[in-house]
């Protein structure tokens, strides 16, 4: 930044002093060849391009469709940007749908973070406990999270079904009566759901709690044995509460996911899951490309993405607080 | 306090055998370190004492009670570690508490516990502090604070100071002296550094290979090396080692001979001897008065020169062979080299022909085979006896040796 005021400051036609042509000439030369010079003019090619497609294809596509978001945009035709009103939010809290799969979404979000965090954290302290082919569990814990949702959605829907082979288990070992039709009983949908997800994804919150595990000395476990500390102690007083950044980080990472998590539903059920495993992301995608609602598809956009934003913000603010951004 | 004991500890991983048939009787209040290079066995012979790591053979007793198979907890030890390892979630308070709030005392009691170790290791005012507050110095007192205030029989400190600056080690090794004295508690300090080992115990313990070599007050273990590890482990910079052939008048080395009466020593059955010297045993023979027993004098060029302020340390070349490419302890190991001490205000320079003695009283021998110390000394009786007359009138060459061609 130094180095760009420094090249306006230069080009500033103020900072001349109305000197004679010729002089003038050679100064306006060495003041080029400065700014060719420069690091941030030399940088440019390097990060302009890319900053400009990320401005216009994110943040200039999110303030698009805010601006969708205040007309009321639906059908065939276009958005009428003349006339902005707060109607389409308005709507939404007499909205039977909204208001299900916001709370759907709610239910998602939290229970499928902590289920994962809470997986993830034992899945972590077994590996962590210098266990032989300690390698290849990791690697098959964190198998499932290389997986596109569309690919784990596909293969959840076989196990759910009614000759699944979850029930077919159930029934080999005599609980036929807890064989249910997961995805088609509205009691069970969304478990079913948060239960696929937390197969995906407690694999990347062990990775994240290893790293964590890995990072605290030696010398703490051993510190706490010699203070009297038993290994249920040890872990809950000590190693735990030292994993308080794996746990944040994991959890903002989750939480976005949970909000994204449209097209494994999409995959799963259709754009109409049903109120019972509706969840914001699909309603927003159906009521904007079944419905053609644009404007309240939109709206409800912009309220998935206040929600991310509510999520991400604290975090982004602590680290920049921190200094880590 | 408590005497520690460990009878017979081996402990083996797998092909790789840590400590090895080790015996150490440690008293009642005695600041013993455990000390040996990297690797030879003194941390795992503490953590077998703290009860982290199981013996695979042996016992460990503390006081009277056998706490081989007991866990950390149950056996009356404190640690303080390395790393410091303070818990970075808690405050100071809770770091020096933690161990009396496992052990459910009440809280009146944990404020005037954690109050005395906090006043003891002049921590006061600083007990709500988190410890990425705390400097490298406050972060290692509260680590011994939290090791004080559980009164233990049994400090163990696996060395507590090596990750300090230079400065503060020398400080926090007055400090731990002080509070040896103040608590009069059995201390066990594991270090690498002999400096640590030489200054703050009342005895060392020299490990190597897992192997105890020598247990004995610092200075016998610096005057009286019970072998030729110990003689070059203690001590910086290294003994000079040579070794040489017996003959009826002495040794005879590559570079020099050293004449004592062999008779005089038990050396039946050894042919090889390496004799040891240490660099301030080495005079200029322009200063032999104070010396007791000079050997006859050896001709050497300096090489290197090493100005450490109080004194400096002088390459000496036998050969005309430069050591400018050996480390201190290569050079004293080789036979054509020799590493002397000089006082600062020696007129001494690089490349200058000089006549040296050894001092006879202070040569070592160890049996080149199996490197166990023979005698602390090659000095004739007589000499012994009247070391007046012999300042007096100096030892002749023929009495004490000579260069060889």
């Amino acid at each position: 930044m130094d180095s760009l005021r420094n090249s306006l400051q230069r080009l500033d036609p103020r900072s001349g002093h109305g000197a004679d042509e010729p002089v003038s000439r050679e100064r306006e030369g060495n003041r080029f060849a400065q700014l060719r010079g420069s690091d941030f003019v030399e940088s440019i090619p390097f990060w302009l391009p890319a900053t400009l497609l990320v401005l216009l294809f994110v943040y200039g596509a999110i303030g698009w469709n805010v601006a969708i978001s205040f007309t009321g945009w639906s059908g065939l035709g276009q958005p009428d940007y003349t006339n902005f009103t707060l109607e389409m939010y308005r709507q939404m809290p007499a909205d039977q749908n909204f208001r299900a799969s916001l709370r759907n979404t709610v239910a998602l979000l939290v229970a499928f973070t902590s289920v994962s965090l809470v997986v993830g954290l034992g899945l972590a302290l077994l590996v962590d406990r210098k266990i032989r082919f300690e390698n290849t569990f990791r690697t098959i814990y964190l198998l499932p999270m290389a997986l596109s949702f569309v690919v784990t959605a596909i293969f959840w829907s076989w196990m759910y079904a009614s000759d699944g082979l979850i029930n077919t288990t159930l029934a080999a070992v005599g609980l036929e009566a807890l064989a249910f039709d997961w995805l088609g009983d509205p009691r069970f949908k969304l478990a079913a759901v948060i239960f696929a997800l937390v197969w995906q994804f407690s694999g990347y919150c062990m990775i994240v709690y290893l790293a964590g595990l890995r990072s605290i000395p030696d010398d703490h476990y051993e510190a706490a044995r010699i203070d009297g500390a038993s290994t249920l102690t040890l872990y809950r007083r000590v190693i735990i509460p030292q994993l308080r950044s794996s746990t944040i980080g994991a959890t903002v990472v989750l939480m976005v996911f949970a909000l994204k998590a449209f097209d494994f539903i999409y995959v799963m059920f259709g754009d109409n899951p049903g109120r019972s495993a509706d969840i914001l992301a699909v309603t927003m995608y159906r009521q904007a490309f079944s419905a053609s609602e644009w404007a309240y598809g939109a709206a409800i956009a912009v309220v998935l993405f206040a929600l991310a934003l509510t999520i991400i913000g604290p975090y982004a603010y602590t680290q920049y607080k921190r200094g880590a951004l | 306090m408590a005497r520690v004991t460990l009878e017979h500890v081996t402990k083996r991983y797998e092909d790789i055998v840590a400590v090895d048939d080790m015996n150490l009787e440690i008293e009642d209040g005695e600041f013993v370190c455990l000390v040996g290079p990297s690797g030879c066995g003194k941390s795992t012979t503490m953590e077998t004492i703290a009860g982290l790591t199981k013996p695979t053979e042996g016992t460990v007793r503390i006081g009277d009670a056998d706490v081989t198979t007991l866990p950390p907890k149950d056996r009356g030890v404190s640690m303080v570690f390395q790393n410091i390892a303070l818990f970075p979630h808690m405050d100071v308070y809770d770091n020096i508490s933690f161990g009396l709030r496992l052990r459910d005392y009440d809280k009146e009691e944990i404020d005037r516990r954690v109050d005395r170790a906090a006043d003891i290791v002049q921590l006061e005012g600083m007990l709500d502090r988190e410890p990425n507050e705390l400097s490298g110095g406050q972060q290692q007192r509260v680590a011994i604070a939290r090791a004080i205030v559980r009164e233990p029989a049994v400090f163990l400190m696996d060395e507590p100071l090596a990750n300090l600056d230079a400065k503060l080690r020398v400080h926090m090794r007055t400090e731990l002296q002080r509070l040896h004295k103040q608590l009069d508690t059995t201390i066990i300090y594991v270090t690498h550094d002999q400096a640590e080992a030489m200054t703050m115990s009342d005895r060392i313990a020299v490990i190597n290979d897992g192997r105890l070599q020598q247990i004995a007050p610092p200075l016998t273990c610096y005057n009286e090396p019970a072998n030729l590890f110990v003689a070059g482990f203690i001590g910086s910079p290294s003994m000079n080692f040579v070794n040489g052939d017996l003959a009826n008048d002495g040794l005879r080395t590559d570079h020099y001979d050293l004449e004592f009466d062999p008779a005089a020593f038990p050396l039946e059955g050894i042919d090889e001897v390496t004799a040891g010297i240490r660099p301030e045993d080495i005079y200029l023979e322009r200063n032999t008065e104070s010396v007791v027993d000079p050997s006859a004098t050896i001709e050497a060029t300096t090489d290197v020169l090493e100005p450490m302020g109080d004194e400096i340390f002088v390459y000496l070349s036998l050969d005309g062979s430069s050591a400018e490419m050996m480390t201190s302890d290569e050079a004293s190991t080789a036979s054509n080299q020799l590493l002397m001490s000089v006082d600062p205000d020696e007129t001494i320079e690089a490349d200058q022909q000089v006549s040296i003695v050894l001092d006879r009283s202070k040569v070592h021998l160890f049996d080149a085979a199996s490197g166990e110390a023979i005698t602390h000394g090659v000095a004739d009786e007589s000499v012994h006896e009247a070391p007046t007359a012999d300042a007096e009138g100096g030892a002749t060459e023929v009495e004490s040796g000579g260069q060889r061609d």
